[in-house]
Parts: structure tokens; sequence; C-alpha cells
């Protein structure tokens, strides 16, 4: 019997070698995809998680302000430290400094040796402090990248600059022990408390228990004690915090590897069916030898396995050298910008492996389902005599009424489900809307042929244009099959170009908005020099107006990322000349503080506008009302901006980070060279809205490269499926095309019957596949996009992509049509004829 | 205008000011009249400092040693520095438990004061984090109240005075070397009874027994000569208390040497280098870093000839932070013409002291 099995299933690839290679890329470009994702992500994120534990330790809490403008007083770490179930408590302070003239921000963690040397030894020598000129004598630790980036050795002398404290210290020593690529500095504390804050404590509080304490009840026990500008973490939370920066984007990227994985599967059930039908004489005579149904379903699904197996090993292959090839060339942040500048090392485990080795052989399997199906219940003597059945006897009023019933139901649940929210912050629902829009598509197509050319087939055409459209009407299995491969990839396609298109329309109109200004001036997170300042506020400054801008976090909720704090400027009376607003805008006021919140904030806290909210500002719990909801696509864990006279009230320091500066008309030249000046003299950023928007959208197309390329891959995949599927059909209607061809028609007729019959399909299938990719694309704008990223965006359809796309993809269709027609022409008229007796 | 900027720097740069002002470790003053309590907290100028409780147990069992030590050290490299979390004064503690016929249980911490860690400069009071050691009270109601925790073992004691104190040295000014400079300010506490709670594998009981309370500050004890001491503090059980100590240079011979022997009655006898001796009868050696130290002595001290017998032989205390240090420092019997029980301690067998 196996022997049997290897025999028929080397002459089935023998003889079409060229399908089922391309079967075998298919699903290898659906695993390799979903596997060098699985695999970069994977790396990153364990090396961020590395990254973290070495600066962080592994501490049982931490006790961090929500404000990043605060700190965690003197007069808590004395209480925490005598709590006996303390073991140890470490302080730090962290802070972004610049180093003399280099203009890049470096962070500067400030510890304690005493405690740090137990639960951040990474941060100190390699030898432990030593007694004397290390950090405990205010000397600088400098991790090797950092020294390596600036070209200092230990021993050096170092300028520390922040805002306007400047702190000049020797380099004590280095930090083997951190990863390559950490570039950061390390002092101690009170050194980096004296020059740079927070006046009256210290940045975090770190506490390692005694072993045996019950780590979450001390937790709770001490967040009910804790003022409400403190919060108290599990060093878990942080490691869930970072995970949950890159989740959705990822989530997205393997729904795109599902979908690759999915048309190889397509391609899959195409193949095999064409091969069962092709030897449905072979089977036939088998089964009369004496090989039972259920062995001839095992044989196609075998084959499928056959299949997978080669294509999933050479997806994983394929995949661990994308993967390194990624992180290599993009870094470890698949092109989403979450990681900066980290090379994460590619370790491939064995468990992960094998998942999606399954994953792909399932995908092949799947596929081969339905031709299993059909071979095992092929009637043996019809298939002798005749030859394949493309449906089983009967059952054909069933399916259609079976068909009406299930489109309405579907065509009833999209709606519903679109309207579900997110679970656990994925778009399940959304994903599910657009499989059932897919199927709708799929299912709509008998449908819609009969509607498009029912009418056709009764005027009067050239003889083989009425044969082609009789073909399609009469909706064979492989007419089907080949419009609903074109279906699915046109429908994938068009609507990723219309969820890029919409994203890059809106993203083009917000970045007008938010860049009123000519010239931008920031430093990084970093306060400006009060230099500057004070130079801009002289007169005979070429500008007419600077607007100044101050940037924080705070901390909602301990398992997300901090939000954005923005202090700006804003008018009160007119916020909305400087916010892009999706909604009302409130007037409060003036005693009333007032925040205006950006979408995401919208979608994650659920808030409204006019709404009281209690933010920890400032060490405080404080109530501020929000007058509006506006459009952010920069900050995906959302923003709050706040006027800088409100924040100066409530008692913030408004230290200023960024610039928006407006030249006097005329001298444009003078501005320029007046701000290169400047951003040289501080070791700043000056950038002209123009380049800050060329950045911005080539950053938005770098990070959707990855979808075009994956659109194309389905293109061709859905091209090749209607050309084998239009060849086996062509093979299968044998006969008539040689009683055609007996009648008179001449190789050309018939060749163009079959291009006009593959035009027909394409049309059908494009234009499908067009309604659904609108239908799916408004899906992605609309559902998935603000539920995974927060980012909402009017739908726009780019006509001008698509509509070439489709025209090409039509002649491709008619082009592979050829390809079938020339088999179907190639037969010779009388031998078929012959054997049919 | 140079002299205008130099001023501007130093209104910016307040340290710098300060930076001149940094003051020299205060040298131990031969005369110096000691106030109590005021002398029981911090001294804050001197570069070293330890507040130094040991004693034997009786419960739970009989000859259970416990030690618990708060050492202070200056550090004057801050001392421009504005900040409350300069590192000026850096607290560490060591705390033991000798259990008889098994082993020495040890613990430690160290931390700045002012992060986590506090010391009073008015009376005895310190703290790491939970481990504690105050003094409160006065007269009939005077105590001293211990605490140290541990994963191994946890001991809350409250030792009261049966004792006036024991001014050592002359009023408590302790020569510790040929120099006048080589001194140490120096007062004990013998014979305190201790009370309260032992914990050993998470098991509380009942303790009781008796202790000795030292507390020395000094910013020069071994000079160039000296690599370490070895010391006795013993409550004598007829009531009396002794204390011991010579210094060492590095081929073992004695730079300096003294002794204090009060009876029972409180009459005090001090004995000077000529009089004290120490000769090693046995030595232990440490599996962990090869240091031979003489567990057991031969002491005279003027007429009497003692020996010590320690009541385990490996009493070694490896401490890491926040320097690494190896001592000796155990429970032992003594007999011989006067009999008690206290504490030996053998340092600089490893490496030379450093305070």
């Amino acid at each position: 019997m196996t022997r049997l099995a290897w025999w028929l299933i080397r002459a089935q690839f023998l003889s079409r070698r060229s399908a089922t290679a391309l079967s075998m890329l298919a699903i290898a470009l659906g695993v390799s995809l979903g596997y060098a994702i699985h695999l970069i992500n994977a790396a990153a994120l364990a090396d961020f998680a590395h990254a973290m534990k070495s600066v962080q330790g592994e501490p049982d809490a931490i006790i961090a302000p929500r404000d990043s403008a605060g700190h965690v007083p003197r007069a808590l770490i004395d209480e925490i430290a005598r709590d006996e179930s303390v073991a140890l408590v470490a302080p730090v302070i962290e802070t972004r400094v610049r180093l003399g003239r280099d203009s890049t921000a470096v962070r500067l963690i400030g510890i304690d040796v005493f405690s740090a040397a137990v639960l951040m030894p990474s941060l100190l020598p390699r030898d432990g402090a030593p007694a004397s000129g290390g950090i405990l004598d205010g000397g600088l630790y400098a991790s090797p990248t950092l020294l390596d980036n600036l070209g200092l050795k230990v021993g050096a002398g170092a300028t520390v600059i922040r805002g306007e404290s400047r702190w000049e210290t020797p380099i004590a020593g280095d930090l083997p022990a951190l990863a390559a690529g950490e570039a950061l500095l390390v002092a101690d504390i009170a050194w980096v408390q004296a020059h740079f804050g927070p006046h009256a404590g210290v940045g975090e509080l770190r506490v390692r228990l005694m072993p045996g304490s019950r780590a979450e009840a001390w937790r709770a026990a001490w967040a009910k004690r804790l003022p409400p500008g403190l919060d108290i973490r599990a060093a878990a939370d942080n490691a869930a915090r970072i995970a949950n920066i890159s989740r959705a984007y990822r989530v997205n990227l393997n729904v795109l590897a599902l979908v690759a994985l999915l048309t190889g599967a397509f391609l899959v059930f195409a193949t095999q069916l064409t091969a069962v039908a092709q030897r449905s004489t072979q089977f036939a005579l088998l089964g009369v030898l004496g090989l039972p149904p259920r062995m001839r379903l095992l044989q196609v699904l075998f084959e499928g396995v056959a299949i997978g197996l080669p294509g999933s090993a050479l997806g994983l292959t394929l995949g661990y050298a994308l993967a390194v090839m990624f992180t290599r060339v993009i870094g470890g942040d698949l092109g989403g910008g979450f990681f900066a500048a980290s090379t994460p090392t590619i370790v491939p485990e064995l468990l992960p492996g094998l998942g999606f080795l399954i994953l792909g052989c399932g995908a092949s399997l799947m596929g081969a389902l339905y031709p299993a199906w059909l071979n095992r219940i092929q009637p043996l003597a019809q298939a002798l005599k005749t030859g394949f059945a493309q449906r089983p006897p009967g059952d054909a009023p069933r399916t259609l009424h079976g068909r009406r019933v299930m489109l309405l139901a579907i065509v009833a649940v999209i709606p519903v489900l679109t309207r579900l929210p997110a679970i656990d912050d994925l778009p399940l629902a959304g994903y599910a809307a657009i499989a059932l829009v897919l199927v709708l598509g799929i299912a709509a197509a008998p449908v819609a042929t009969r509607l498009a050319f029912g009418a056709m087939a009764r005027t009067t055409l050239p003889a083989p244009l009425r044969i082609a459209v009789q073909n399609v009407l009469q909706a064979p299995l492989m007419a089907q099959v080949a419009a609903s491969g074109l279906i699915v990839s046109f429908a994938l396609t068009v609507s990723m170009v219309t969820m890029v298109a919409s994203f890059r329309t809106a993203l083009d109109q917000w970045l007008d908005t938010v860049l009123p200004a000519p010239h931008y001036l920031r430093s990084k997170g970093l306060p400006l020099p009060r230099e500057l300042l004070a130079a801009l506020e002289l007169p005979g400054t070429p500008f007419v107006r600077v607007e100044r801008m101050a940037t924080g976090s705070l901390s909602l909720d301990p398992r997300r990322p901090p939000v954005a704090l923005l202090v700006r400027e804003l008018d009160r009376a007119d916020p909305g000349a400087r916010l892009p607003f999706s909604g009302p805008v409130l007037t409060t006021p003036n005693g009333e503080i007032t925040v205006w919140v950006s979408e995401a904030m919208q979608e994650v806290h659920g808030l409204r506008t006019g709404q009281t909210l209690h933010l920890p500002l400032l060490g405080r719990d404080i109530e501020v009302v929000v007058g509006g909801v506006w459009r952010d696509y920069a900050r995906q864990f959302g923003a709050i901006a706040i006027s800088a006279t409100d924040y100066r009230e409530l008692g913030g320091r408004f230290e200023v980070t960024d610039l928006a500066l407006w030249p006097h008309p005329g001298s444009e030249d003078a501005a320029r060279r007046w701000l290169a000046a400047e951003a040289a003299r501080h070791g700043i950023e000056s950038a002209e809205s123009a380049d800050i928007r060329r950045l911005s959208l080539s950053i938005f197309d770098k990070s959707f490269a990855v979808t075009y390329a994956l659109e194309a891959a389905a293109m061709l995949i859905g091209l090749f499926g209607l050309a084998v599927t239009l060849a086996a059909s062509v093979w299968l209607r044998a006969r008539e095309l040689a009683t055609l061809s007996a009648l008179g028609f001449d190789r050309a007729m018939l060749a163009r019957a079959v291009v006009f019959e593959g035009a027909l399909i394409a049309l059908v299938g494009l234009a499908l596949g067009l309604a659904s990719g609108i239908a799916v694309g408004a899906i992605l704008t609309h559902v998935v996009n603000p539920q995974a990223f927060h980012w909402r965006m009017p739908l726009h359809v780019p006509w001008t992509q698509v509509l070439p796309i489709a025209l090409a993809t039509l002649l491709a269709g008619m082009l592979a049509s050829r390809f079938a027609a020339r088999q179907a022409t190639a037969l010779p008229a009388a031998h078929v004829l012959a054997g049919a007796q | 205008m140079r002299r205008r900027r130099f001023l501007l720097a130093s209104l910016l740069f307040p340290g710098l000011a300060a930076a001149t002002a940094a003051t020299p470790y205060a040298p131990a003053r031969r005369g110096t009249a000691l106030e109590f309590p005021r002398d029981h907290g911090g001294h804050a100028g001197f570069r070293t400092e330890w507040w130094y409780v040991t004693g034997a147990l009786d419960l739970p069992e009989r000859d259970i040693g416990f030690q618990l030590t708060f050492f202070r050290v200056r550090r004057r490299s801050a001392d421009a520095l504005d900040s409350p979390f300069a590192p000026r004064q850096i607290l560490f503690a060591h705390a033991a438990v000798t259990l008889p016929g098994g082993r020495l249980r040890h613990a430690e911490r160290a931390a700045r004061a002012g992060l986590g860690a506090e010391f009073s400069a008015t009376d005895c009071d310190v703290h790491i984090g939970p481990w504690r050691m105050q003094r409160t009270g006065t007269g009939t109601g005077e105590h001293i109240r211990l605490r140290a925790l541990d994963p191994g073992f946890a001991f809350e004691l409250r030792l009261t005075p049966t004792q006036p104190l024991l001014l050592q040295g002359e009023n408590g000014w302790s020569q510790k070397g040929p120099r006048p400079e080589l001194a140490s300010h120096y007062v004990s506490w013998p014979q305190l009874r201790a009370e309260g709670q032992l914990t050993l594998d998470n098991t509380r009981r009942t303790a009781s027994g008796r202790a000795w309370f030292d507390h020395e500050w000094s910013s020069e004890v071994l000079g160039e000569a000296g690599v370490g001491w070895d010391w006795i503090g013993i409550n004598l059980d007829d009531g009396g208390a002794l204390m011991a100590f010579r210094i060492r240079d590095p081929s073992g011979a004695t730079v300096h040497a003294h002794a204090a022997l009060r009876d029972a009655a409180g009459r005090l006898t001090r004995f000077g280098p000529q009089d004290v001796s120490f000769a090693p009868l046995r030595h232990w050696q440490s599996p962990r870093n090869g240091a031979r130290y003489p567990v057991q002595m031969q002491i005279r001290i003027g007429p009497h000839t003692l020996r010590t017998t320690p009541v385990i032989d490996d009493q070694e205390i490896i401490a890491r932070r926040p320097l690494p240090l190896s001592y000796w420092e155990g429970l032992v019997r003594l007999d011989g013409d006067l009999r008690g029980r206290g504490y030996l301690e053998l340092t600089g067998y490893s490496d030379r002291m450093a305070l």
C-alpha cells in the first residue's frame, strides 16, 4: 500500500511539477513570514527584557511616580526600608543628559552602590565597586557601547549636561556586564540628585523583599498606603508593558502571515482538485482493482501533507534567514519603531518551530480536504466511462438554497461583528468580520455571474464567445475555484492598499495641522537651555512668533505604557488652532483645569468630551475636564495636552523641551542661519516642518513596505490559481473541445473561447474582489485600526492604484488562460473523441 | 572681570565654597569629657565608629552566642556635595548567632545614612532598614533594644543595665598604639541582662542571657605598624567584667596592649602593655580563605593567667558589604584564675583590617 502511495505521489509531483512547487512555495511563504515575525519579536522582547533586567534588576516591587515630573519622597524611602519584610531598598534616579557637544540624549542612571551591588550588579564594574575613585567619589561609569560611540576611554573627563546644569567629572570605570548596544551612564544617586534633581526625593524605589515574603500581598498592602502620585508595581508589569507595546503591530503582521498561509492552502486546494480530476480514471481503475474509497481519500490527504511538509520546512529555513537579515538591516522592531537601536540575536527554539511546521502542514491538509472528499465519493463506473464528476450527484438544489440562507446570515452578522469591542486589546471580532466578508465574496460568485452574464447569453454573440459565456454561466466547480482565488487575493490587495492609502492621506493631513510652524527646535526630552530661550526673548531675532512646549509622561495604569503629557502654549479659547480635534470642543470656564486627550486615550480609557477625569499630576490627584478629543498618530499609547498656563497654576515647572518658530516674512534665510548656529552651539536638533513631514512619511512607507510584498505574493498566487484551474477545466472538457474542433472550430477560435472564458472569470473575480476589498479595507480602517492601534482615519479608496492593478490582473488572467488554451488546442481531436468511445 | 566671574561661580556652584570647608577627621583627644546620653550617639566627625553588642544566652539553650554590630564609616569625598543622599556616612551592620554543636549563622546589611538608614547624634539610635539598636528611658527604665532579621535567624532583645558604664582607658580615651594619635573613645557596658525572642528556622522562642555593649569611635587606631587586633570582652561569672586587647604587627608581635578588670564590687584595675600578653594555644584554619585563627588563647593579665575555649571553632564572619571583610568573632568560655563567658575577636588574620 505505502509503495503504491509513494508511487502515486511521485507520479503526481512529476507530472505537475510547477503547480506542486508553487504550492510548496506558497506554504513556505506563509510559514516563513509567520516564523520570521515570531523569531524577530521573541528575540527583540528577550533582548529588551534582558536589558531591562540588567538595568532594573529583579525587584519584588517598584514604587514610582505616575507623573514623569514627580518623585518618590525621602520620608517614604525610610518608611519602606524599615518594613520588616523588606530586605533591601534600591533608590534610583534616571534622567536623560547630553555629554559635551554631542547632541545624542544618553540615559544617566543614578544608583546607590550598596543596594545596586545586590539588585543591579550589571550597573557596577566587573570587580564590584572599588573602594575609592568610583562613583561613590563622584565619578561616572559608562557602558562600553557609549564609550565606543563617543570615542572616550575610562579616565577621560566628561561634561554631563541637562538644561542649565553642567557637571564635569571623570569617567571612573566601564560596565562590561551590560549588553552591547546599551548606551548609558551610571553615577551615584547623590551626585545625580545634586545636579539634576529631583529636589525632594528619588525617581524610583525598587524593593527586594525577604525570601519567603508574599510579594503580591505586600504590594497590595502598600498600594493602599501610598500617596496618590505614586504607584507600586511588580517587575513583571514592566515586562507586560514592553510586550504590550508591540503587540497590536505584531498581531497584525501575524494576520498577514496567516493570509499568506491561507493563500497557500488555496493553492494546494486548486492543485489537488485538478490532480484529482485529471487522475479520476486512474483512481477509478485502482478502485475497481480493490483500492477502498477510504484509501482514495487518504491518498489525496497524504499528497497534501507531502506538499505541506517540505513547504513548511523550507518556510522555517526561509523564516530564520529572513529574521536574521531583518534584524541586521532594520533592527528588532519590524519597522514599527518600538525598540530603538537593538540588534537582537535570533535564537530558534524547538517548540515554536514545530508549531509553525504543524501550521504549514495543517494549511496544506486543509487545502487537500475537499478534493480528497470528492475523490472518495467519485462513482467508479461513471469515472471510468465519462471522467470526473465535478459535484456529487443530486446535491445541487440543496446547495443553492443553503447558499442563499448562508449569504443572508453572513450579511446580517458582519455589521454586528464590526460593532463589537476589542477582546484583550485585539480586534478579534474585526478579523472575524473580514473572514466573513471574504466568504461572502466567494459564495456570491455564482449569483454575481448569473446577474452579470445571464443577459449576455441571450444576445447573439460570435460562437467562441457564446460558448465561453455559457461555460462560465454554468459555473462549474473549476470556474468557481478560479474565481474565488482571484476574489480573495484581489480583495486582500485592495483592502491593504485602501487601508494604507487612508492612513497615509490622514497622516498627511494631520501633519499639516500639527506642524503649523516652518521651524522646530527640540532636544529629545531634555529641557532646552535657558540661555537659548532668553536669546529668543531679545529684540532682533528673526522670528515673529515662538511657541514653547514641554513633554512628560503619566502612568495611568501600571500594566500599560505611560501616556505622553504635552504642556503647550495653547489658547484656551481656541485650542483647535493647534490640535486637530476630531469631535466637539468644549469651552470651559477659566477656573477649571482643562485637558485635551488624544483618540487613543478616548479608546483605551473610554473618555468623553466634557467628562471629569482624575490625573496623577505633580504628585497629586487632580480633577480635570476633558475639553475635547484630538487626533494623534504620533503617540499610539495616548497623549494628554494641557495649557502651559493651567500647568503653571497647578505648580508645575514648565521645562521647555520643544519650540515651534515662525520667521519674520522675508527673513527666512536669517532664521535658518540663526537656528543652525544655536542648534550647533547647544547640541540640539533643528528641523524644518517640510523635513519632519518628509521623514514621517518615509518612516510610514518603510513600515508598510512588507505589506506591499505580501500583496504582490497574494496576487501572484491568485493568478496562478486561475491558470491552474483553467487548464484543469480545459482538460476536463477535452471531449467537448474535440467535438467543437470536429465541427469546424479552428485552433484560433478555440483559443479565443478559452481566453474569453478566462477573462470573464477574472472579471467576476476582480469585481467581487474589489467590492469585498473595499469592505475589508473599511473594516481595517474603521474597526481594526482604532481597536489595535487606537488610530481613527477617514476611508480613502485609491482608485488610481486599484484600477491599474485590476487592469493588470485582468490582462495577466487572460495571459494565464492563453496557457490553458494552448493545452486545449494541443489535444488531437480525433484521439480524444476516439478515446471517449 | 575675572574676579566677578569667580564670585558668580561660587554662587552657581555652592558646592565649590563648601569644598574648601571640608573638615578633616576628628582626632580622639585625651581628656575629652564624655557626656551621656549624648555620647551614646554617633560622632560624625570621626572616621569610624561602632556600636557593638555581644552576649551569651541560656534560654532557649545554654551557650547560644549572639552579636549585633553597627558600623559607621565617614567618607570625605562627598563633603562638598549638596544632596540629602550624599554618601558622607556609610552604615553597615553584622549580626550573628552561634549555636553550640551547630554552626555560626551570619547576616549583614549596608546602606548610606539618609537612604533607608540613619543614626542619631544625640543618643544610641542607629538603624539600617528594620535592623536597629536603640537606647531608651532613664534610671531603672533604661534599656537598649536590638533587632536583627534575616531568613536564617532573627532576634529582638531588650538589654537592661545591672551595672554602671565602664569608661575604658582614661575616662573613655583608649590608647591603641605607642603614638598618642593612635587612640579611640571607648565606652563599655558589661553585665547587661538580655531578654526577648530568638527566631531560628521560623520558630520563635523566648530568649534570655547576659550581654556586653561596646561603643567606640576613632579616626586612627592601627597606625602603620598594626594589621589587626585580638580582643576579649568577658562577663565574669561572679559579676565582674574583663576587657583586654592587643594590636599586632604583621609578624604577630604585639604593638600595643591594654586590659581593664572591674570586679563585682565595682573596683577597676587597669593593666598596661607590659602586663598584658596573648599566646595562641591552638589554631583553627578557615576552609574558606585559609586564614589561621588562634581560637584558643592563653592570656596573662597582671597576676591572672586565663584560657579561652571557643563554643565552636568556626565562628568566622565573612562579610561582603560594603567591602569584603573577614574576621573571627565568637563566643568563648574563660577559665583559669577568672571564669566567665564572652566574646573573642580576632581581626587581621586573612587581610589587614581595613576600616
